[in-house]
């Protein structure tokens, strides 16, 4: 009975005709083509001469011209050299502060016990599902009062303190998974937690953290929200926020700069998506399938 | 590698207890010395807690209280600002309506269309990894300014979308001006960013065996009825996770809006979304105690929403257990 039903198993997939997987892959490839059309068409708009953007659905110029890129750059009294390195700065050190904090309360709420774990765990997930605007006003009051306002310290001190619970969780669901044989073995060799986590935890654990300072990086770096309530001298200015500058600055006249500033605002996205793919896919695929 | 850590077998009888002591002393040492430990490495996310989180929360629920300009002193107003709200702000109706539009909208949209491109890319297809990363890359450039700037122009009056259709002989709207159908120009963006409940949907389908296929198939079930009597049953405890994480992301837009009305929410509101019309309060006119209170009522709707998808689910939810 069993084999009859495994036999037919296989037989079913192969009796699927060709004509019907061409159709599925057409279908797939003329949606993903739709997709991606608004994105290369901006692409191939920023390299037209301006007269030429509008009433055209090409994807191809007719003219190749770079102008846009230099007109762009320097279309604002602060160049956006000055607003890439901002939000690299901004970026990297968020990533730095988000890795480190959360992966010690991850290995806390992972692997030790303590009292109130679960009351603080419980909370730390209370926290995912809070808007931030709930917490907004104060923190600005806050940040106003230590001076912090127009500089960056509002947008990378809170990520050394682990305020993007969605991390820790995430490293918590890894850790989890490590062999708990791993630690005792450890700590019979008398290992420190210190040790564990450094030595243990932390080298089993790089795809997680890898996943962790990616999102992190891209997160940071397209955040527009908090850059626009706390930097407000244009030479502390993020790419977000320079693109914002440059729609006010030049109006509707200069979009084939506006264009080529935002295909390089989305640079970093892109090279970052096409070389960590896996991770960022098994990264979103794992918080979903607890 | 425990089994290295308990007495050996021919341990004599007079040891065990003081085996059993020093065990007992050595845990008891162990776990106060790691509970101390632990705290150490919970430093960091606790203090942002309760200065960063807990805090401020608290302190906006008192805030929500004042009329606060961020010069004076916060001044006790007692009910005022939900008063206010409830019976004499056209911008806080306006803005509930818009919201809750685009939410009740986008989310069921885009969740359909992640479910259904899960569905077609869960074939075993050749390729699957390339069709894949295309179909996330939008949800991972979402938020980004280029993105809005992209969508300003997509429906301006003479932007891609309206020439797109004059190559069909069809003359449409400016969207983006037209109050009727600016709220559409964002719904139609935030279901182009399918990806990552696509992803979702797609690691739950692979969860399901695929026996119960071949004997519901061997039963002579069409596929429509497999669709509505195993895939979607199956994929309840996925279904719901999206469409409380889609929901509460949804509640939370702000950037298209700002940039594609240029901060304003215009053209008459029809695009001021609840955080854009909380951030003119509290930064563009500096009521701080009613923005305070905005995001309490805020914080309550997401609540409900959500206190009702996990009071909802206990019908609709299968977990196989």
């Amino acid at each position: 009975m069993t084999d009859i039903r495994a036999a037919e198993a296989h037989e079913e997939p192969r009796e699927r005709p060709i004509w019907r997987s061409i159709l599925t892959h057409v279908l797939l490839a003329a949606f993903s083509f739709a997709m991606l059309y608004p994105i290369l068409w901006m692409l191939s708009a920023s390299l037209r001469p301006s007269g030429e953007i509008f009433g055209s659905t090409s994807l191809i110029p007719s003219q190749v011209q770079l102008q846009s890129y230099p007109e762009g750059w320097f279309g604002l009294r602060v160049s956006f050299g000055q607003f890439f390195v901002n939000s690299m700065v901004i970026a990297v050190l968020s990533v730095i502060g988000n890795v480190a904090a959360c992966s010690l309360a991850a290995f806390a709420f992972a692997r030790l016990n303590f009292p109130w774990k679960n009351f603080w765990f419980a909370l730390m997930l209370g926290t995912l599902m809070l808007p931030y605007h709930v917490t907004l006003i104060p923190q600005y009051v806050l940040f106003l009062n230590l001076g912090w306002v127009d500089t960056i310290l509002p947008l990378v001190v809170p990520k050394f303190m682990a305020t993007d619970a969605f991390f820790i969780f995430l490293m918590v669901q890894f850790f989890r998974g490590i062999p708990k044989e791993l630690d005792e073995a450890a700590r019979m060799d008398g290992c420190s937690p210190f040790r564990i986590y450094w030595k243990v935890i932390l080298p089993l654990s790089l795809p997680v953290l890898a996943t962790a300072a990616i999102f992190s990086f891209l997160w940071t770096w397209d955040d527009f929200f908090g850059p626009l309530i706390y930097l407000n001298s244009m030479e502390d200015y993020t790419v977000q926020l320079g693109l914002r500058s440059f729609i006010d600055a030049t109006g509707q006249s200069n979009w084939s700069g506006l264009f080529a500033m935002s295909i390089l605002s989305l640079v970093p996205v892109f090279l970052l998506f096409i070389f960590f793919q896996r991770l960022l896919i098994d990264g979103i695929a794992t918080t979903g399938m607890k | 590698m425990s089994s290295n850590s308990e007495p050996p077998a021919y341990a004599g009888a007079a040891a065990v207890p003081l085996v059993v002591a020093n065990g007992r002393r050595a845990r008891l040492t162990r776990a106060l010395g790691s509970s101390g430990a632990a705290y150490v490495f919970l430093f960091p996310w606790l203090a942002g807690f309760l200065i960063l989180t807990a805090g401020p929360a608290l302190y906006s629920l008192y805030l929500s209280f004042t009329d606060y300009d961020l010069i004076n002193v916060p001044r006790w107003a007692g009910l005022d600002n939900y008063m206010r709200i409830a019976t004499n702000d056209p911008k806080f109706q306006d803005s509930v309506r818009v919201t809750l539009t685009f939410v009740l909208l986008s989310v069921p949209l885009k969740l359909a269309v992640a479910l259904g491109v899960a569905m077609l890319l869960n074939r075993g297809l050749r390729g699957l990894t390339v069709y894949r990363a295309i179909f996330y890359l939008p949800s991972l450039l979402g938020t980004s300014v280029a993105i809005a700037v992209l969508w300003r122009q997509l429906f301006a009056g003479d932007g891609l979308i309206n020439n797109l259709l004059l190559g069909f002989g069809i003359q449409g709207p400016s969207w983006i001006s037209n109050p009727d159908t600016a709220l559409y120009t964002l719904v139609i963006l935030a279901v182009w960013q399918f990806g990552s409940p696509m992803i979702i949907f797609l690691a739950g389908l692979r969860q399901i065996p695929a026996d119960i296929y071949e004997a519901a198939r061997m039963d002579g079930a069409s596929k429509s009825r497999q669709f509505w009597r195993i895939t979607l049953p199956m994929l309840t405890p996925v279904v719901f996770f999206n469409a409380v994480v889609q929901t509460i992301d949804a509640f939370k837009a702000f950037t298209s809006a700002f940039i594609i009305s240029g901060g304003t929410g215009g053209p008459v509101n029809s695009t001021l979304f609840y955080t854009l019309y909380l951030y003119q309060e509290a930064f563009g006119y500096f009521r701080m105690g009613y923005a305070a209170a905005l995001a309490w009522i805020l914080l309550v709707i997401i609540a409900l929403f959500t206190a009702f998808s996990f009071l909802s689910a206990r019908y609709w939810v299968h977990y196989d257990d």
